[in-house]
């Protein structure tokens, strides 16, 4: 693997002394965003890497460190102020939130996200995109998609745990062009991503948000065969 | 006197149970944590598995059950709880010292008689009753033998174990929950089991000796002496040890000569000089007993309970306390709130949007925690820097009813959590929270805890079950209290008593109106969650 090569340089030390305060809403870039980091999260993300994690751990801290992205992603989603009266006849100055968005995972570990998703929101909507790499060319190709009708009048959290390159990510996102969804409406789910990856992929969409939990040299390889148990 | 009258044996603040179950409910005044079981020696896990068949909690005797009964009886400028355990702290979360009667006099003087008398007509819903009798050292082989033959010494300082005692009565009046052994005198050993106990509004405390021992007497707020005529005494006593106890004549006789009367001269009646009064008669002498009664409700009146409306009025427009942790205020924290709080939300829609917000109130809390660096080698056979919890093991407590809806966040995220139980009423009359029910790791004093409760408004009820935590010698600083609303002044009545208190919830409320609802708040959260409200709010 050429990855092997390449060492953690340019993080600062006191990334790795515990942290006092969580680190929140740390824009790497306009909209490169990380969700707020603190020790609980960079401990869910070491037992994710770890080498020795069982399956049974490796999916019960995936699902936690998953629901965490979600529930940051969804307060991407638009709402409207909205004055409710509690139980003791007071009023509270509440806020409501407003149909219009949608998921979408990339098969299939994208799919890994979806039980997050529905956790939190009951009855969304989720499309699907399914995308294979050439062995030979290393070209992505879409081979099945399938979207809400209406997609392109909505929201999209746009599910991937893992992103190494882009290419995937940038596939993925054509495709939603092409049915009329605006960059500016995509947000990426995302668990653990390289710098090289962010770049090709905010150079290629500069308007599409990524919601991402670590940005590293490394990312973990083969999360859906982990997750899914099929390694 | 209300309920206690003609019952035996006396109120008092004491049970006997296993696994630091702990039962508050019952009927009336005399049953109130008055039952008994084995204690468990944890031995391999099918012999606990059988002691647990036949160790069940049994009643020594039975709980006549008033269900039916107002859970307080007022007579004379008195409440009389007759259920659940009120305060037995101030409003700053310490304990209020217990007033400590010590009743000293010689075998037969009727020591029992005159504490009981003064139970009946202090009329205080918590008074433990600790007898001396308790104390005695566990005999040798020897000794054992000398006893059967009438020969061994129980009137002599020697024969008590002064040193459990004084710690015992020390943790009593400190608050703290204690282990009284139980002596046989048949065996003339402890037996397995134990009497738990906990410091009370009043704790009486009798024996031929109590008076004997310096510590003993600094720790009495009040010494009485009850001085009963030496023939009466030894009449009582041959009568008790004959038709009670099947001894016989001579042996008693003996004995009385031999140990009592020396004793009783030569130890006993020198420390009458140390008491405050001296009762002649015993239990006949009502004019004495109403004199202490009398002081003891002085002193008591001086200490006072209304917790909750102390609570509710102390600490306000203060800034709020470094140990509270308000959970960020994102669109979602926002709009979950105004599904949860909305009365018109159904509760379908209800328990799931305060499930959300339980799990990300948990998250936050366990982010709170001590953290630890470590190095790991990842899949890739690279080294990662990465964190590992450092905050060892995890119990959840949960107080009854509305918290133990966020249980199944807490287990939702750390695996093998446990999780204890406290049960917390407020008494509907009185507005005070009641103690009725706790059931706890018995070494919950290593764990972290995280108490759980959905809703905080005066902090009545979360200061009493910290306090519980507490005389259970939890660390002030292992306690995480998580809580979904508080109010403010609930969040400061419970810094301000407990400033190491870790408190995390996800939004905080200014006020509290006249029912110690928060406002504006979101109803009663555990009426909406269990689907138990009365038909409208309206």
């Amino acid at each position: 693997m050429p990855v092997a090569e390449v060492k953690p340089d340019v993080v600062p030390q006191e990334e790795h002394s515990p942290l006092k305060e969580p680190k929140r809403d740390v824009p790497i870039s306009n909209n490169v965003k990380l969700i707020p980091i603190t020790n609980q999260t960079r401990e869910l993300q070491t037992i994710i890497r770890e080498k020795n994690t069982s399956r049974g751990d490796f999916v019960f801290y995936a699902d936690r460190l998953i629901r965490m992205v979600v529930e940051e992603g969804l307060n991407h989603f638009p709402y409207t102020p909205q004055t409710v009266i509690t139980p003791i006849g007071a009023t509270y100055e509440g806020l409501r939130f407003v149909k219009g968005g949608c998921g979408v995972s990339i098969v299939r570990s994208g799919e890994a996200m979806e039980k997050g998703l529905r956790d939190c929101c009951r009855s969304i909507r989720i499309g699907k995109i399914l995308i294979q790499s050439n062995e030979d060319t290393h070209e992505a190709k879409v081979v099945y998609a399938k979207f809400p009708e209406d997609v392109a009048s909505r929201r999209v959290l746009l599910m991937y745990p893992i992103m190494s390159t882009g290419n995937t990510i940038i596939k993925a996102t054509r495709v939603l062009r092409d049915h009329g969804v605006k960059a500016e409406n995509i947000i990426l789910l995302n668990l653990f991503c390289t710098p090289k990856a962010v770049k090709c992929v905010t150079d290629a969409f500069p308007q599409l948000t990524i919601l991402t939990t670590e940005v590293h040299p490394v990312a973990p390889n083969h999360f859906g065969q982990k997750y899914f148990g099929t390694d | 006197m209300v309920a206690v009258t003609g019952r035996d044996p006396p109120s008092s603040a004491s049970s006997e149970c296993s696994e630091n179950s702990e039962d508050f409910g019952g009927g009336t005044i005399d049953v109130q944590l008055e039952f008994e079981t084995k204690v468990e020696t944890p031995t391999s896990p099918s012999a606990s598995r059988n002691q647990n068949k036949t160790h069940r909690r049994e009643r020594t005797f039975s709980a006549s059950s008033n269900k039916g009964d107002p859970p307080v009886i007022r007579t004379r400028q008195r409440t009389i709880y007759t259920a659940g355990r009120p305060p037995w702290y101030d409003k700053h979360g310490q304990t209020i010292e217990p007033f400590v009667i010590g009743i000293c006099g010689g075998s037969a003087s009727g020591k029992t008689t005159v504490a009981k008398k003064i139970i009946e007509a202090l009329n205080v819903p918590w008074v433990t009753l600790l007898s001396m009798d308790s104390f005695y050292k566990v005999l040798n082989e020897d000794q054992h033998e000398q006893a059967e033959k009438n020969k061994y010494n129980f009137d002599h300082p020697d024969a008590f174990d002064f040193d459990l005692l004084i710690d015992t009565l020390k943790k009593l009046k400190e608050g703290k929950r204690v282990e009284v052994p139980v002596y046989n005198f048949v065996t003339h050993a402890r037996e397995k089991r134990f009497k738990f106990m906990y410091g009370a509004n009043v704790i009486i405390f009798e024996g031929i000796l109590c008076f004997a021992h310096k510590d003993l007497l600094d720790m009495m707020d009040m010494k009485a002496f009850i001085d009963t005529d030496s023939d009466i005494r030894l009449a009582r006593r041959l009568k008790r040890d004959i038709s009670e106890r099947g001894r016989d004549l001579i042996g008693c006789l003996s004995q009385y000569e031999r140990f009592v009367k020396p004793s009783y001269d030569l130890h006993i009646a020198p420390t009458m000089r140390h008491a405050d009064l001296v009762v002649p008669r015993g239990g006949e002498n009502t004019v004495a007993i109403d004199l202490i009664v009398h002081h003891v409700h002085a002193q008591l009146q001086a200490r006072g309970l209304k917790l909750r409306s102390a609570l509710a009025e102390i600490h306000n427009d203060q800034p709020m306390p470094t140990s509270l942790h308000i959970l960020p205020e994102t669109s979602q924290v926002r709009g979950i709130h105004t599904f949860i709080r909305n009365r018109d939300t159904d509760r379908d829609s209800f328990i799931f949007y305060s499930k959300r917000l339980m799990r990300l109130l948990i998250e936050e809390s366990l982010s709170l925690l001590p953290f630890k660096q470590i190095i790991v080698e990842t899949q890739q056979n690279l080294v990662y820097e990465g964190m590992k919890s450092g905050a060892g093991k995890i119990c959840g407590v949960s107080i009854l009813r509305a918290g133990e809806t966020m249980e199944q966040a807490l287990c939702d995220v750390l695996k093998n959590v446990r999780l204890g139980k406290i049960l917390i009423q407020t008494n509907t009359m009185t507005g005070e929270p009641e103690l009725y029910y706790l059931r706890l790791p018995k070494d919950i004093q290593d764990y972290r805890i995280f108490l759980m409760d959905a809703t905080v408004a005066t902090g009545a009820a979360s200061m009493m079950a910290i306090r519980v935590l507490l005389d259970h010698d939890v660390p002030e600083d292992n306690i995480t209290l998580c809580s979904l609303l508080m109010a403010s002044s609930g969040v400061q009545s419970i810094a301000y008593a407990f400033p190491k208190v870790q408190i995390v919830t996800t939004a905080v409320d200014p006020e509290i109106n006249d029912k110690f609802y928060i406002k504006p708040g979101i109803g009663n959260f555990g009426d909406r969650y269990f689907g138990t409200e009365a038909i409208s709010y309206s």
